[in-house]
């Protein structure tokens, strides 16, 4: 039981790091919060039911199409929408606002185009493997691996590479950037790719998890949450944030009642808001000046 | 000779107001100019036309023979403009060698994917890009603190960070917006030095904002000196200072 749960915990720990560390890499840049972040994911879940259940092709290609699907969504958020607003030099609010209008957007968009109902992708076998003296989701165990995966190259991308330091530029001061050489406005359209890319992959697992619907969204807000624990802006705070909730939640269902469990997190959220609200990896807000 | 900045008839609106009126000035490769001028006299406005924060509301700037007029700040960067800034604006968060290599993107000439698998190629040129930044560092006497966080360094350090930061540029021109602020007599006499010999050792052409009027007769070969955004007079440093007009505005202003 106990070990079941970890494997759990940890594989929505992760679905929840996918979608976290986009979205603190996008706050850490633009310093607003992207609400439309969890419905880029619902467009990749949906995405990846078109080419599994609609055009009828393997799920290997269900995943590729979800995360493309999802990366453009991203990437073209960024360039009709923020990117105006940005150049403008408009208040930050606005970029709040304007994200919540694409989530509503979206979220309808999906209900008049797939309808409201929970729509399920044909031919996966939902399995278990024993692992010692339990069974453990064959589900859980894929989508953990290919996350830790993906979440140890997104890391070291940020950290090692020439463009994670311009990123790391960029969130620290982006006028000085810009006047150092740096093309500001390409890599932030490159993170709201990579950003949309991960949300994509973190819609596929919970289409897989959870079936896809158009208000599944909302679990964007589990990545707000997410990142507020780890410390908003930080992609490692982000990771071990999202591993946290996804712990505590499952334990929560598992131990005490699943009723119970968005009450706990939106809890911790606020006890967390008011006793840290740097958040674990917190970055001073003072830095950001 | 190409003159390496050439500012013709510049002028800048902001609404109604006029920050830059007229103002036209050659720079001349391996000199240094100073433009003096009470604060608000649109010094520093005058670099951000330069290096492209502004668009100049009329008038042209010419780089190195090519009109920079309305050419965006990462290429102006590119193109050889290195800057530091009145009130410091480093990369707090970045390493101080972080904070060199940063601007050396022009020479990082290798695409993402060849810098997620690390070829050898990438390997060798983010080598000579992290030794051509300790150098710099080594210039500036920062070598040893290579690997702290920017922030932590005192006053005086940050500045010579900002200014190996602006030679990673490899620029042509340098623009320097009140390198002596907040330094004492003797730390002065140092910069003044300190940027003498990089311009020889690295054949820059400067353009500075300084209050500092020792500074500036050590360094500039020529000074304009600017009051409300006109210029009241240019001429070498000797000789802005007998102008009366100069003398005017700065008596009058201290009046005040």
């Amino acid at each position: 039981m106990l070990l079941q749960q970890i494997v759990t915990g940890l594989s929505v720990g992760g679905i929840y790091a996918l979608l976290a560390t986009g979205y603190s890499l996008i706050y850490s840049l633009l310093d607003f919060s992207n609400w439309a972040h969890g419905e880029v994911a619902m467009i990749g879940a949906y995405c990846a039911f078109i080419v599994v259940g609609t055009l009828q092709l393997p799920f290997g290609l269900a995943i590729v199409g979800g995360i493309v699907g999802a990366a453009v969504i991203s990437y073209l958020n960024e360039r009709v929408a923020y990117r105006r607003i940005r150049h403008n030099r408009s208040p930050n609010m606005f970029l709040m606002i304007a994200a919540m209008g694409l989530s509503t957007v979206y979220q309808n968009a999906a209900g008049l185009i797939f309808g409201s109902k929970f729509v399920t992708y044909p031919g996966i076998q939902v399995s278990s493997v024993q692992l010692g003296s339990v069974y453990v989701g064959v589900l859980d165990l894929i989508s953990l691996i290919c996350t830790a995966i993906i979440l140890v190259i997104l890391v070291y991308l940020i950290n090692k590479t020439r463009f994670g330091l311009n990123v790391r530029a960029i969130a620290s001061n982006s006028y000085t950037a810009n006047l150092l050489g740096i093309k500001v406005d390409q890599c932030i359209a490159l993170v709201f790719l990579l950003a949309g890319a991960l949300a994509g992959a973190a819609g596929v697992m919970l289409g897989l998890k959870y079936n896809v619907y158009p208000t599944m969204g909302n679990i964007g807000l589990k990545a707000f949450i997410a990142s507020v624990i780890g410390g908003l802006g930080s992609v490692p705070g982000a990771i071990v944030g999202a591993v946290l909730l996804g712990l505590i939640e499952t334990f929560a269902s598992g131990y005490i009642n699943s009723g119970l469990r968005d009450l706990i997190s939106f809890t911790l959220l606020i006890v967390l808001l008011l006793v840290r609200p740097t958040g674990l990896f917190g970055v001073d807000v003072q830095d950001k000046a | 000779m190409t003159p390496v900045l050439e500012m013709i008839h510049v002028e800048k609106n902001f609404g109604g107001v006029r920050a830059i009126d007229d103002f036209s000035v050659t720079l001349e490769p391996g000199k240094i100019h100073g433009l003096i001028g009470p604060n608000g006299a649109g010094k520093t406005t005058i670099f951000n036309n330069i290096t492209g924060i502004y668009t100049p509301s009329a008038g042209k700037i010419m780089f190195d023979g090519k009109d920079i007029t309305n050419t965006p700040p990462h290429t102006v960067a590119q193109m050889g403009i290195g800057r530091t800034f009145q009130n410091i604006r480093l990369f707090s968060n970045l390493s101080v060698l972080e904070n060199v290599v940063i601007a050396s993107n022009l020479r990082a000439k290798y695409n993402l994917p060849q810098a997620i698998v690390h070829t050898p190629k990438f390997r060798k040129v983010e080598k000579e890009l992290a030794e051509h930044a300790m150098g710099l560092l080594k210039i500036v006497g920062l070598e040893d603190k290579a690997n702290e966080r920017a922030n932590s360094l005192p006053y005086g350090h940050q500045r010579k960070l900002e200014i190996a930061r602006a030679m990673a540029l490899e620029p042509k021109l340098l623009l320097l917006d009140e390198p002596a602020a907040g330094m004492n007599a003797d730390e002065s006499v140092e910069l003044v030095e300190f940027i003498k010999e990089i311009k020889e050792s690295f054949n820059l052409t400067v353009l500075m904002i300084e209050h500092h009027m020792d500074v500036v007769s050590n360094l500039c070969d020529s000074v304009t000196v600017l009051n409300f955004g006109k210029t009241l007079a240019e001429g070498t440093p000797d000789e802005v200072k007998k102008n009366p007009a100069v003398i005017e505005a700065y008596l009058g202003g201290a009046d005040e």
